[in-house]
């Protein structure tokens, strides 16, 4: 149910990649335009808005990342492993109110927190108790909490929905650039991309994604770049099933995507921390958080050239910190302040007035430390809301203090909010969803009055 | 523990010895390979086979092994049967499990005695201090990433030994899978299956070292054996050990060295129940996890000792403990390390694991989504024999589902890679060198596949919906066309391929077909 490739904005991209300071002028122009034609006919006005999701894999401890200094039970819990209470010195957390501050390696964020456009929710998660990681980020992927079955990735699903609702807007209109839509045209990519080759639970479904992979191999042509071979393979792939029709559909976004990262590279002055992120991305396995960097610049660069993709997805492992987890320095730490480094630089790329970006993971870890200097699996979790249209400058939620008996089982956070309710409110304001679509998107989920703060109205 | 013999294999042993050696002479003529070294169709086979031979040959050689090379397609198209072919590759299989892995001499190290290899990786950490090198050792570079031709054979730096190994064993893993005659091929498929299921990461520093020798003498040695034996070296392994932080778990309250309190570590006792055998849904609660780490503490490394394991009784938990209803611990009378012995052999026997190790043996091998009658008798057979893999692997290739042209697998990049290998290596007389290997693992390491290098102990799956995805799809062409660059055009191939791909391929130019044969539709499932 592929739509048909769109031959003529392709080209229009691509003549719009040959003028270098027109490429920089046309998404504004496209901005505006937007208002104009292709708003989706549910939901409120304007809001097309883009959404980021950065999943941090194998449960990142959010304790150490949004740190309840207030609470004497953190320290008693964690003798090796807790941030030493604010002192203005640089080892130490850095104070947000009288109960919770930073981890000294989020210093970049502070300046995000106090514009107000930084949020956390430090009890939210999945209602389902598995302590597996694989199981809960399944449940957090699907939004099918609790089920095994077969499902799509809650984000393709928006992506559908959201398609959907373009493609019954404005037939046939143009934008304000000039170019001609076809009607009810989308890109055959679709609007939804992630990085990462294989197919990420949360996009996988019927809505067409484009997958780009971790790294320096994502600017890479490849054969296709050869215009003899790129003949020869094409012809392999000329049929109509399933596997040429994809294959034709890589290859298209295939070459954009180098075209539209390389011209990009081209126009961009040398950054120390991007050549770092690109040596270190090339050195590490992918996937590490340190090759996050390249992967959230490659994203943004994608998104900002291609404003029909509006949903985007990252991902980075290495959180499972169950031994010698380090405190204000140490493993841990390490790790943050690399998602710091890409999170600062998501925010520049997706300042958009309703641009949003959502950190999350599929659990917290232990409230104490365990006999290994780490922690082990949990249960709530931080999670972190970025956007113009976020309340920022405060966490939101409920908060009971770490004592034992406020414990989930005497030894995890507890999930006061569920992920779904949460996103619920991002999607409603962000996405422009109605309750309708919500349910569609997550069956069966409560409202959540308690977050109504989270977004702007 | 098998001992090892390293040969050297591109001058010392015949290849036609070598064939006879490991069984697999037999039906076809002895002249495979012409004295230009390029492989051609004996002239006594028959012409031509029907169709649906043609595809279950196909099907035995990509799924019991990497796919055909000329040799391999000329033999399997001659027995009786495919199917009865990939029968008698069980026996072949254990019989050559027994027997030490064909290794190059001079790449061999990541095999060797296990106290050699725990001296190399102490000198090797005593380097690095002494070089001082800023990247720490959780962030050290993923190993398949800079592989180079001199790393992997000549005296390097010591402060890169661990590297070297690792890109030594993933040299030897994709030799093994591309060679036939190297090692057989469903002993290199159960080799992958069983490290898959028994994960261990080779980008996590302590355990990087020991990663090859782990493939080799746990998992290779165990891999048609039965499966508690195989859990069991896996539980004692340093590679296991250390990868899942068991090395540091210890009584609660017990003293380490320089009177720290030591404690508990779960992180192995849950991967044990949850991903090596029982499964999440298996029955296990939060305690028994715990419990079960308490039964396990004490097993922790020895750099001395040649198997590598030592008990430490020291930091050992005598308290009773019960996991999953069994009493453990001084009231049951069982103590110390046979706790654990027990305590594994009864997750190995627990119903639970036939059936998740049945459905993950049958989405391997069969389909992604595989008939639920397949599994529960596989299962059955699994629970009946106490785990032993011949026997699942008899009923497993005996089952009609698995010739059911209807049961399609989608290769993985893994799968991709090593067919390619075989088919361009198959036309050749010379030996895959290591630019080849390093471009394959770089492949490999793009496509989120490298090897030894899945972070997390859950494996990867080997689903089409994990692995078809619209560009990767043209990076596995891209790597077809740059690997058979120089690759005549594989003839034997073309009795496999579809009509429409012939015709696409036979319009390119000769030096252009063999790269296109392999980036088609028709050799990218199994």
């Amino acid at each position: 149910m592929t739509p048909d490739h769109d031959g003529v904005s392709r080209r229009a991209l691509v003549r719009g990649l040959m003028a270098a300071p027109a490429v920089w002028a046309a998404p504004v122009l496209w901005a505006q335009s937007r208002s104009g034609g292709h708003r989706s006919t549910a939901g409120r006005d304007g809001q097309d808005g883009r959404l980021v999701v950065v999943f941090l894999r194998g449960a990142y401890d959010g304790l150490s990342a949004l740190v309840p200094y207030g609470d004497r039970h953190y320290y008693a819990g964690r003798p090796n492993i807790a941030i030493a209470p604010p002192d203005g010195t640089q080892q130490t957390t850095l104070a947000l109110d009288a109960m919770f501050g930073l981890h000294p390696a989020f210093a970049p964020l502070m300046p995000l927190w106090k514009q107000g456009v930084l949020a956390a929710l430090p009890t939210a998660g999945s209602p389902h108790a598995t302590r597996s990681h694989f199981e809960a980020q399944y449940h957090w992927e699907t939004g099918a909490v609790g089920e095994r079955s077969a499902r799509p990735g809650w984000l393709n699903t928006l992506a559908g929905l959201r398609m959907q609702a373009q493609g019954a807007a404005a037939p046939g209109a143009s934008d304000g650039a000039g170019r001609q839509r076809a009607s009810g045209a989308v890109p055959v990519q679709g609007i939804a991309m992630g990085i990462g080759e294989a197919n990420p639970q949360i996009l996988s479904g019927t809505a067409p994604v484009q997958l780009v992979p971790k790294g320096q191999a994502a600017t890479r042509q490849g054969a296709l770049g050869n215009g003899r071979t790129r003949d020869a393979v094409m012809g392999l792939y000329a049929g109509n099933d399933e596997l040429s029709r994809m294959f034709r559909q890589g290859a298209d976004s295939r070459m954009q995507t180098a075209d539209t990262l390389n011209q990009e590279a081209m126009q961009t002055p040398d950054e120390p921390a991007l050549n770092t992120a690109k040596m270190v991305a090339a050195n590490n396995g992918a996937g590490s958080v340190r090759g996050l960097l390249l992967d959230v610049q490659h994203l943004s660069t994608l998104m900002r050239q291609n404003q029909h993709l509006r949903l985007g997805f990252v991902s980075a492992g290495g959180w499972d910190t169950h031994a010698n987890q380090g405190n204000a320095t140490g493993l841990l730490a390490r790790s943050l302040g690399d998602l710091a480094a890409a999170l600062v630089q998501l925010r520049a790329a997706f300042s958009q007035p309703n641009d949003v970006v959502l950190v999350c993971s599929e659990f917290g870890r232990t409230a104490q430390e365990n006999g290994t200097r780490g922690t082990d699996h949990g249960h709530g979790n931080t999670l972190w809301v970025m956007g113009n249209q976020v309340q920022g400058g405060r966490w939101h939620g409920q908060w009971d203090g770490l004592a034992p008996d406020q414990l989930h089982e005497q030894r995890d956070l507890p999930v006061h909010h569920d992920f779904r309710a949460v996103l619920a409110q991002v999607l409603r304001v962000n996405q422009g969803l109605d309750a309708a679509q919500l349910q569609a998107l997550f069956p069966g989920v409560a409202w959540d009055k308690r977050l109504d703060g989270l977004m702007r109205a | 523990m098998v001992s090892m013999t390293v040969v050297n294999v591109q001058g010392g042993l015949s290849r036609r010895r070598m064939l006879g050696a490991l069984g697999l002479l037999g039906g076809a003529p002895a002249a495979v390979w012409a004295a230009t070294g390029s492989a051609v169709m004996p002239s006594s086979v028959p012409a031509a086979h029907s169709d649906a031979r043609y595809a279950q040959a196909w099907r035995a050689m990509s799924r019991v092994g990497y796919g055909p090379t000329a040799a391999l397609s000329a033999q399997v198209l001659a027995a009786h049967e495919p199917r009865l072919w990939a029968l008698q590759q069980v026996d072949a299989a254990y019989a050559q499990s027994q027997k030490p892995p064909l290794i190059d001499t001079d790449t061999a190290d990541f095999a060797m005695p296990l106290p050699l290899i725990f001296e190399g990786a102490q000198q090797e950490r005593q380097a690095r201090v002494r070089v001082k090198q800023a990247t720490a050792e959780q962030t050290s570079p993923s190993p398949v990433r800079r592989m180079g031709k001199k790393d992997l054979a000549d005296a390097p730096e010591p402060e890169h030994f661990s590297r070297r190994l690792a890109m030594q064993a993933a040299a030897w893993r994709l030799l093994a899978a591309s060679e036939p005659e190297r090692e057989n091929p469903l002993l290199a498929r159960l080799t992958e299956f069983w490290f898959n299921h028994l994960n261990v990461f080779a980008g996590k520093g302590s355990a990087r070292p020991f990663v090859g020798h782990y493939a080799v003498h746990v998992i290779r040695a165990h891999a048609l054996g039965r499966f508690e034996d195989l859990l069991l070296a896996s539980a004692r392994h340093p590679a296991m050990l250390h990868y899942l932080d068991q090395v540091q778990s210890a009584a609660e309250g017990s003293r380490g060295m320089q009177g720290r309190v030591r404690g508990l570590n779960e992180n192995y006792a849950r991967e044990l129940m949850e991903l090596h055998t029982l499964g999440v849904q298996g029955g296990y609660s939060q305690t028994d996890v715990r419990e079960l780490a308490r039964v396990l503490t004490g097993w922790t490394v020895s750099p001395q000792d040649p198997s590598g394991f030592r008990f430490a009784a020291r930091v050992h938990d005598t308290g009773a403990k019960r996991v999953m209803g069994v009493a453990f611990g001084d009231t049951s009378g069982r103590g110390g390390e046979q706790e654990g012995d027990d305590a594994i052999r009864m997750l190995a026997r627990h119903p639970a694991t036939a059936q998740r190790i049945s459905r993950r043996l049958a989405q391997f091998f069969v389909a992604d989504q595989p008939p639920e009658a397949l599994v529960q008798r596989l299962s059955a057979t699994f629970s009946r024999t106490q785990g032993d893999m011949r026997a699942v692997m008899r009923e497993l290739l005996q089952a009609p589902q698995m010739w059911d042209a209807d049961n399609r697998l989608f290769k993985t990049p893994l799968d991709f890679a090593c067919s390619a290998l075989a088919v361009v290596r198959s036309g050749t007389s010379e030996a895959t060198d290591g630019r080849t290997l390093l471009q394959t693992a770089r492949f490999l390491h793009d496509a989120g596949q490298p090897l030894h290098g899945w972070q997390t102990p859950d494996g990867y799956a080997t689903d089409a919906a994990t692995w078809m995805a619209p560009e990767a799809l043209t990076r596995r062409t891209d790597f077809a066309l740059t690997l058979a660059r120089n690759a005549a055009e594989p003839a034997f191939l073309r009795p496999y391929t579809s009509a429409a791909t012939l015709e696409a391929v036979d319009r390119q130019p000769a030096a252009m077909r063999a790269g296109l044969m392999l980036a088609s539709p028709d050799f990218m499932y199994k």
